[in-house]
């Protein structure tokens, strides 16, 4: 997979720059899969609940979908912080009709157009248990489904003691993402530039 | 292998640790999260500046202001509580004590149970809220062995399956009823299994130690519909809220679940509500509040809906209490508050809470030491792995543990210590009874094979792999066909089990005599209902009250290895 | 005026016909029943299912148990099959000399040839040499593009990647000049280094034309034609796939080894014949035909063969309680098969699809337990029990039943373990076969064929046509056309193939598409069902002369099938032969032939023998 030294130190630093391009708008080429961003990532936020930088989060992203040879675009919601709210809407937005929707904290899912809101293609509600692999795949599937293909589901993870560890710190992510949220905003597009810090 | 921008240039600047602190950091409790608190959006236990004040006003036998806020500005929370929860009547009198009166009057042995029980009928939530914060855990304690409402406390147990398998279910469903549990849970992964493994939990929880009341944790409509059909005992898992916007995500008011209610009262099934501190900071919309206060109105809407039991202490959302200081003594609290105004407590204890075994054990104590109606809701009678209920605080591989405080405290925590020879004879037994009901409703077949891996066992990974599809089939004929607890009974006379079938019919014959809606209402292995009425908490200071005496001290004497003093080389038990 | 219920116990259902039989013989026909076998067909077991089944069919009828005269059941087919499949061929890479996993993104497009170089020391290469670059796991795609770019700029030709993350696109991409680039090499750090090395990658849509042409090889490895026949079967392997990396190591050697599988010795009444079994089934069946009937078949001790027969007498021992030593193979079916293998010593987790043959073996059981069965029965429901015929002679009884039938009639019984068949020409004389192989054989063969591994969706695959759910809102049905829904169709099926099964759409979890899932499924039933039907009808032909018989019935669970039926009656139409799926009494399908054909047979010997003296025993419920 591709290296993830921000991680471990300051050295390798990606920065994550996002400029709103304008109001977004639903797309027509069926090869494209938009990825739908909450209202503090990259923004407030900077890294997932574990302390993925989101430089490298969207950048697995993309390089899945990339990868398959499809497009992708990437629209930042203002108006929810409910994943399923931005996830859908992505797909609607979308020119294949998929999309992804992504909080800060990390929680992820893969949606379809025609699908209810609350129903879903792949849905990863431990945000705790999600790493770079993890949404490179998200990324490459959510770019099969755009291709017509059947991929194999991302394997789910489940940990029981996820509890006492995150629940109280998801809570307040939570809570901190829903102060961004403004009622009547619409998505903007966003131009994204992922870089290295040094090479600035 | 890069050649560009590796990292690992800059010299590392990591400051030298002490040996100490590397254990430390190494201590299972660290792996527990925890955060500062945060008023102004409920991210605190119970000590909040946003919280209101206590005050209640009433006209012509109305409550027209409560707690700071007039009727014009009730929420519908506020507007449940005021006409159903509080007696009007009781209410200017109780409210005009303070709140040290009241907190003094749970606390001393002196003051009945029922004296305090006139005086709590008339609170508001603010004014719960206010009584609780003045006492300690300590004290919290004293008046929870005075209020619960039965006087013999009992215990609950989770019985699930990763692989919901119900022959799994009912050999450990027999195995817990044994070990003294007096209601079982279950609940799915696939949720279309339901009636296999509900019928699986109601044969278990009779084939060892009959009376034990079963109930399957499934979305609303089907619950009843198990519950009306006798296939389950009784019903837990409906939930109330502490804000109105939580309350309306789930397309729900408090009127919807006092129907709900209204439901199984109908067909005499015994059933409580179930709520817990922290869901809505969890959910964010506690619109600042403490999580105590916003538990306390969930406390007073489960008791304007005529319910007569509460399930509480956070329950699923046990993270986020446990996270903030005095997380746990809120949480004490608010199973001291269900009981105080008179609701039957099935006190939490139910969820993971802590990767470290001494603060599990701690956070357990008020509730195992006052002793509580339940209380675990539940123990998981499986091993984690095998709990659907994404793992409790206690699970099988803690029962030596328990019995052995149980023993070193002399408390009473429902459970014993049950020599293996005997666990083995009632998990095979339970699991041939089962066989004999499938046959009997034609369900797909639970072979010799599978009895025999299933008496040995200890969770789902040990048994052979059932056909899904078939069962799946099975489970859904069982709705199709209308199988009732009935057709089980029927099930287990044909198969032989005479004996089980007429425990089951017993269980049955309850709804219709109604005992079982009376508050904490359990069956004792004779059939005969315990509850708040023919077995009221009768504590009244040092020497009285329920305490281990007699045949069930001698019971809880025993364990797994105790030297015998007449002769050392041998062991008792 | 007789009240009798024709009994028949079949394999997996019990079904029973009530009917009057009138002084004359005439057979007024009252009701039917149906109910699952309890226990092993032809056990005592089967009690509880007959004391059912023979209920609910009075209950039908509206008739009381005390009224009934006599209980028919048949003598059941005394066979039980088992199966097994072996392996026969392995593919085996002895040096690292190619890649052929055919991942699903490759990047660029093109041959690229050179000597193989780590990215590492990519910046150590002389401007001017080719080099294919092998990049290991952690480079970041960024950096491995980076790189190439820095190294081409240089007057370094690099003119293909070998990469191990799934990376090639996004590397592809970055590149100034683009290269062909193979990806998701889990085991790159084996690609042997400074090794003339060739990278081809065909256009979306192509397969690769030089790699998997042997002369395309010795092209560009300039080999000569002792190193191309060598190297043959690299090119064999990589035929079809979009890319390829082929590494031209010294002592490099791909083998397509055939494993000793064993022999197999078919021994019939007068002869004995032994055939090796990577022959393959063609000529194992040609063999068992020249044998027949055959009597038993040994596996070669110490081989795969061996095992197989050893598995199915110790099932069948298992089953019937005969000692292993007595348990006598009485037909054998072996078909063709592909089971997909790893590649031994592949570099990136290549499967082949290796040849297998299944075996389908049946053995005779002892009648024994009939008798003890017909006793409990007796005593069970306090009535006359009669074993009234031959399983097979009952159906073709059962069969003439059908409208539109006469003599000579074929019956062919498509069941799950066994086919059968049975004729009857003009006189009362039926004759009648058993063959080993039927539905479980096609979904084991399906099961492996698609590398499923999970026998109940294979099962359903059997039975059900397939479709693929393009939209949430409609299905492109295997035969092309395309049903539309007005609710959303469930979310797991969505973009997957799916079995249009009677509990639902079920997704079928693999990369097969609806083609190759619906060529393997058609391909499993014809080497099963109309193999064994050409060869059943062959031995029960007058004179083993299929053009003999006029019809055929076919009957049974297996001609339930949508499809069966149809396969079986195309194969025999240039025999000028009248096939068709049975319709017993005109209203039962296929179902219930045996137990109609049970009260016709009685009505028959009535008629022939007088009236049968019928106790008077009362029919109490069992206590």
């Amino acid at each position: 997979m591709g290296g993830n030294p921000a991680v471990e130190g300051v050295a390798g630093k990606r920065i994550l720059e996002l400029t709103e391009t304008g109001e977004a708008r639903s797309g027509r080429r069926s090869d494209e899969v938009v990825i739908g961003i909450s209202p503090a990532f990259g923004a407030f936020f900077s890294t997932t609940i574990v302390g993925l930088p989101h430089a490298e989060v969207l950048r697995e992203l993309l390089a899945g979908i990339e990868e398959q040879g499809v497009r992708a675009r990437v629209v930042r919601f203002r108006h929810s912080a409910d994943v399923a709210v931005i996830a859908h809407t992505s797909a609607k937005l979308s020119g294949s009709g998929i999309g992804i929707g992504i909080l800060s904290r990390g929680t992820t899912v893969i949606h379809q157009k025609d699908l209810v809101r609350l129903s879903n293609l792949e849905l990863f509600p431990q945000a705790p248990l999600m790493d770079l692999e993890t949404f490179r795949k998200v990324g490459r599937n959510a770019a099969r489904y755009a291709k017509g293909e059947s991929p194999e589901p991302v394997p789910s993870r489940n940990d029981h003691m996820a509890r006492p560890r995150w629940q109280a710190k998801a809570a307040l992510l939570h809570i901190k993402e829903t102060e961004f949220v403004r009622a009547h905003a619409e998505p903007v597009e966003l131009g994204v530039e992922i870089r290295m810090a040094h090479a600035g | 292998m890069s050649t560009m921008g590796a990292a690992g240039e800059e010299p590392s600047v990591t400051p030298r640790r002490s040996k100490r602190t590397e254990i430390l950091e190494n201590r299972p409790v660290n792996l527990d999260g925890f955060v500062e608190e945060w008023p102004e959006v409920g991210m605190v236990a119970m000590d909040s500046p946003y919280d209101p004040q206590p005050s209640v006003r009433v006209e012509n036998g109305v409550v027209v202001e409560m707690d700071g806020r007039t009727r014009e500005e009730f929420d519908f929370l506020d507007q449940f509580i005021a006409d159903h929860a509080i007696d009007a009547e009781a209410a200017e009198r109780a409210m005009a004590l303070s709140a040290i009166e009241i907190a003094h009057m749970l606390v001393d042995p002196k003051v009945s149970r029922d004296e305090v029980l006139a005086v709590s009928s008339g609170l508001t939530p603010a004014k719960l809220l206010e009584v609780v914060k003045t006492m300690n855990v300590v004290e919290i304690m004293m008046a929870m062995q005075k209020m619960r409402a039965r006087r013999t406390p009992a215990n609950q147990a989770h019985s699930t399956s990763a692989r919901d398998n119900p022959v799994q279910v009912v050999a450990d469903a027999a195995e817990a009823a044994l070990r003294g549990f007096r209601e079982l849970e279950t609940t799915l992964g696939v949720v279309r299994y339901a009636p296999l493994v509900a019928i699986a939990l109601q044969v278990g929880a009779q084939a060892a130690r009959p009376g034990v009341l079963t109930q399957c944790a499934l979305e609303e409509a089907t619950e009843l519909e198990l519950g009306m059909r006798g296939i389950t005992g009784y019903a837990e898992t409906i939930s109330v809220y502490g804000t109105e916007p939580v309350f309306c995500d789930g397309d729900d008011t408090p009127w919807s679940k006092a129907f709900l209610a209204s439901a199984y009262a109908s067909r005499g099934i015994k059933m409580r509500f179930t709520s817990g501190t922290g869901s809505e900071v969890q959910m964010g919309n506690a619109q600042g509040k403490s999580m105590l206060y916003l538990e306390i109105r969930c406390v007073l809407v489960t008791k304007g809906a005529g319910v007569q039991g509460l399930q509480n202490g956070s329950i699923s959302c046990i993270g986020v209490p446990g996270a903030v200081p005095a997380g746990i003594r809120a949480v004490a609290a608010e199973n001291l508050v269900a009981s105080m105004v008179g609701l039957e407590c099935a006190s939490g204890n139910d969820q993971s809470f802590s990767h470290s075994d001494m603060r599990r054990t701690a956070r357990l104590m008020p509730q195992l030491l006052a002793g509580t109606d339940f209380v675990c809701s539940g123990y998981s009678s499986v091993p984690n792995y095998d709990n659907m209920f994404a793992g409790s605080n206690l699970d099988c591989e803690d029962y030596d543990d328990w019995n052995v405080i149980q023993r070193d405290l002399q408390v009473d925590g429902a459970l014993r210590h049950v020599p293996e020879d005997e666990i083995l004879a009632a998990r095979n037994r339970a699991a041939r009874a089962l066989q004999g009901v499938f046959a009997h409703l034609d369900l797909p077949s639970i072979t010799d094979r599978e009895i025999e891996a299933v008496t040995y066992s200890h969770g789902s990974e040990d048994l052979p792999f059932r056909d899904v599809l078939e069962d799946l089939k099975g489970a859904q004929s069982v709705m199709d066909r209308g199988i009732t607890g009935l057709d089980i009974v029927k099930g287990l006379e044909a198969g032989g089990f005479a004996d089980i079938a007429e425990s089951l019919l017993g269980v049955l014959r309850q709804r219709v005599s109604g005992d079982l809606l009376h508050t904490s209402a359990i069956l004792t292995p004779e059939l005969t209902t315990l509850s708040a009425v023919n077995d009221p908490n009768d504590y009244a200071g040092p020497g009285t009250g329920y305490r281990p005496t007699g045949a069930r001290w001698e019971e809880m004497k025993r364990l797994r290895h105790v030297v015998s003093a007449r002769n050392p080389e041998e062991e008792v038990g | 005026m007789t009240l009798v219920v024709g009994v028949d116990i079949g394999n997996s259902t019990t079904e029973a016909c009530a009917a009057e039989i009138g002084e004359d013989g005439a057979i007024r026909y009252l009701s039917e029943a149906l109910t699952r076998t309890s226990g092993v067909k032809g056990t005592t077991e089967n009690v509880a299912g007959v004391v059912d089944v023979v209920r609910r069919a009075l209950t039908a009828a509206g008739r009381e148990c005390g009224e009934l005269d006599a209980v028919l059941v048949n003598e059941a087919t005394p066979v039980i099959s088992g199966l097994a499949m072996e392996t026969i061929t392995e593919t085996i890479i002895t040096e690292s000399t190619m890649i052929g996993h055919n991942p699903e993104t490759p990047g660029g497009v093109g041959l690229g040839m050179g000597s193989t170089v780590p990215f590492a020391d990519l910046p150590g290469c002389v401007a001017g040499s080719a080099v294919i670059c092998v990049i290991g796991a952690g480079v970041d795609f960024e950096d491995a593009a980076a790189g190439i770019n820095a190294a081409t700029a240089r007057g370094v030709k690099v003119t293909g990647a070998v990469v191990h993350a799934d990376d090639a696109n996004l590397i592809a991409n970055r590149l100034r000049h683009p290269i062909p680039i193979v990806d998701e090499v889990t085991l790159v750090e084996k690609v042997p280094l400074d090794m003339p090395a060739a990278v081809e990658v065909a256009e979306q849509g192509h397969a690769i034309r030089t790699l998997s042409n042997s002369y395309g090889i010795a092209t560009v490895f300039e080999l000569d034609a002792e190193q191309t026949r060598v190297i043959a079967p690299v090119a064999r392997a990589l035929v079809g796939n979009r890319s390829a990396v082929v590494v031209r190591t010294p002592a490099g050697d791909v083998t397509d080894r055939r494993i000793p599988a064993g022999s197999l010795t078919l021994i019939g009444e007068k002869t004995r014949h032994t055939v090796t079994m990577d022959a393959g089934a063609a000529h194992i069946m040609e063999t068992a035909r020249r044998v027949a009937p055959l009597a038993d078949a040994v596996g070669e001790p110490g081989t795969h063969v061996g095992g197989m027969l050893a598995r199915v007498r110790d099932t069948m021992s298992e089953l019937t309680a005969m000692p292993v030593g007595e348990v006598r193979i009485r037909d054998v079916l072996a078909a063709d098969t592909f089971v997909p293998q790893r590649v031994t010593g592949g570099l990136a987790g290549e499967f082949a699809l290796e040849n297998a043959v299944a075996l389908a073996a049946m053995v005779r059981t002892s009648k024994g337990p009939m008798k003890l069965l017909a006793a409990e029965l007796r005593d069970a429901l306090g009535v006359d029990v009669l074993i009234a015929g031959v399983e097979a002679d009952m159906a073709v009884l059962g069969a003439l039943t059908t409208p539109g039938t006469d003599r000579p009639v074929a019956i062919l019984d498509l069941g799950g373990g066994s086919t059968d068949a049975a004729v009857a020409a003009d006189g009362t004389d039926i004759h009648s076969v058993h063959m080993a192989g039927a539905g479980d054989l096609v979904t084991k063969l399906i099961d492996s064929e698609l590398g499923l591994d999970d026998l109940d969706l294979a099962e359903e695959i059997k039975k059900f046509p397939l479709a693929k759910a393009e939209s949430f809102f409609h299905l492109r049905l295997e035969d092309g056309t395309v049903r539309f829904f007005d609710d959303p169709l469930p979310a797991d099926t969505f973009a997957r193939v799916v079995v249009l099964t009677d509990t639902g759409l079920h997704p079928i979890p693999t990369r097969h598409g609806v083609e190759r899932i619906r060529q393997v499924r058609r391909e499993a039933k014809r080497r099963v069902f109309v193999v064994n039907a050409l060869r059943a009808l062959e031995r029960v032909a007058p004179g083993g002369n299929i053009r003999q018989i006029d019809f055929v019935v076919a009957l049974g669970g297996s001609a339930l099938d949508f499809e069966i039926p149809d396969m079986i009656a195309d194969s025999l139409a240039e025999y000028g032969i009248v096939c068709g799926t049975g319709n017993v009494r005109g209203c039962q399908g296929p179902r219930n032939a045996v137990a109609t054909g049970l009260v016709a047979g009685y009505a028959l010997s009535t008629t022939y023998a007088g009236p049968v003296a019928v106790g008077t025993q009362s029919c109490a419920p069992r206590p």
